[in-house]
């Protein structure tokens, strides 16, 4: 993935909720129709969008500098 | 739309996840719960002895009671035969039923059961609760209604993962992926971390809530097509007598008979003639495939129980079959323990999206309610002022 997408943008929006997703359903169908490697290699896949998950929600990113409001904070209606 | 359907299934959502977590560990606590001597230990491919040597043994054993199914495991060496009384009207009587654990390759009577309704009140505490889990998980105690109920919560759940996408795109322009504004405020920090463990479980809750709404389909389908596709097989023996167990062909011969015309598969199980459920004058042979996918895969087949030839491949519609390939996918049970503790751990994070979007929603109205009435405190104010003026 390139480095970093504009704001706004929809790989910036996007970008990582699909990559985890398609993480996720390689997972998922892996173990499934494979045996022996192809479960090493599900377990692998569907551990980043749980480590990531964990990663975030234990260890929050900083809020971006600068006091300018974001998106979440006047439109959450 | 998002508020509208995550409200309307999401008690019901958080039930299912916290019962389904010990639920995904079902075997491992089966395996824990099992008191039953170990197999002597023998070559990986000592061959199994022949299945009517278990039928008569335990014929022998219980000479007044029926043989109600035979189970001759894959994956271990074992076969279970399980028997009951027969009761009023010459149905079985399912408080009796109970079941012969054997060696499959030394023919040893490993463990017996005691009768189902002995077996009940002994249950252990654990098993108990699994139980217990289980029903409600998938039927709340309400059997086809519950299913159907619950089923369609899950559909909700699907509907509602469908329409939190939408929102997150508005929510999320300008902020970073896992931004969690912790200092802020307790709503901003929630609204953060739904939005992003919503992410992070998006196709995992996607899966396991379609899957879900299948599965509670596909119970009440199978019976459909048990009572139609399968009594019409059965219409050019409806003036035949029904076999006693004494005229009853070899079992061993009804699981060849199969196998041979089903190449590729292997027989698992077979239901005795019966007449509450399958035929009263066959054998019914479940099969499965021998690769990893088709092992998800059951077909069934009639055997005639007096001559021992076979009388029909059941071929299940499609919809059956892709119900049936969804099992696995709403388990989890199928990629060893560690993707068993992923899906825990994922379940574990659904909790949380689901419970911090109750509270976003109870704050949220809160908020509303106190604005409202700080608008009318106000206005009144003004009135008042007003009118004394």
């Amino acid at each position: 993935m390139m480095r970093s997408p504009a704001p706004g943008s929809f790989r910036f929006v996007w970008g990582i909720p699909l990559l985890l997703a398609v993480l996720t359903v390689f997972g998922l169908l892996a173990a499934l129709l494979g045996t022996g490697i192809w479960h090493g290699l599900s377990w692998l896949a569907m551990l980043v969008p749980v480590l990531v998950g964990l990663r975030y929600s234990l260890w929050p990113r900083p809020r971006p500098q600068g006091g300018r409001r974001t998106a979440g904070e006047n439109s959450d209606a | 739309m998002h508020k509208c359907s995550s409200l309307a299934c999401a008690i019901f959502l958080l039930m299912t996840c916290i019962t389904g977590l010990p639920l995904i560990f079902s075997q491992e606590i089966a395996h824990w719960l099992d008191d039953g001597p170990t197999y002597a230990a023998m070559p990986q491919d000592t061959p199994r002895l022949s299945l009517d040597s278990f039928v008569s043994e335990a014929r022998k054993r219980y000479p007044g009671q029926i043989i109600t199914s035979v189970f001759s495991d894959v994956d271990e060496p074992k076969v279970i035969v399980a028997m009951a009384c027969l009761g009023n009207g010459a149905k079985i009587d399912p408080r009796t039923r109970h079941w012969l654990k054997f060696d499959a390759r030394t023919g040893e009577l490993l463990q017996q059961s005691k009768p189902a309704v002995q077996r009940q009140k002994e249950q252990p505490l654990v098993g108990r609760l699994m139980d217990i889990m289980f029903r409600l998980h998938s039927d709340l105690y309400a059997r086809l209604p519950g299913q159907l109920f619950l089923g369609l919560m899950a559909f909700l759940f699907v509907v509602a993962i469908v329409s939190g996408l939408l929102l997150y795109n508005p929510y999320m322009k300008k902020l970073d992926f896992g931004t969690v504004r912790a200092h802020r405020s307790k709503r901003l920090k929630w609204l953060d971390l739904h939005n992003l463990l919503g992410a992070v479980t998006l196709a995992w809750a996607l899966v396991v809530g379609a899957t879900g709404v299948c599965n509670e389909l596909a119970g009440p389908l199978f019976r459909v097509w048990m009572a139609t596709d399968v009594q019409a097989a059965l219409v050019p023996w409806h003036d035949a007598a029904v076999p006693v167990q004494a005229q009853m062909s070899s079992v061993q011969g009804a699981y060849d008979v199969v196998r041979a015309a089903l190449p590729g598969t292997v027989v698992e199980s077979m239901t005795f003639p019966n007449s509450q459920f399958g035929s009263p004058y066959h054998y019914l042979l479940w099969t499965k495939g021998d690769s990893p996918l088709t092992s998800r895969l059951f077909n069934a087949a009639l055997v005639d129980a007096r001559t021992g030839k076979l009388s029909a491949l059941l071929n299940m519609p499609w919809y059956l079959r892709v119900l049936q390939l969804s099992r696995p996918l709403h388990f989890g049970d199928y990629g060893g323990l560690p993707l068993k503790i992923i899906w825990a751990v994922l379940d574990l994070l659904t909790i949380i999206v689901l419970g911090s979007g109750l509270y976003l929603w109870f704050v949220r109205r809160r908020q509303i309610k106190e604005r409202l009435e700080k608008l009318v405190a106000a206005h009144g104010d003004r009135l008042l002022s007003k009118a004394s003026s």
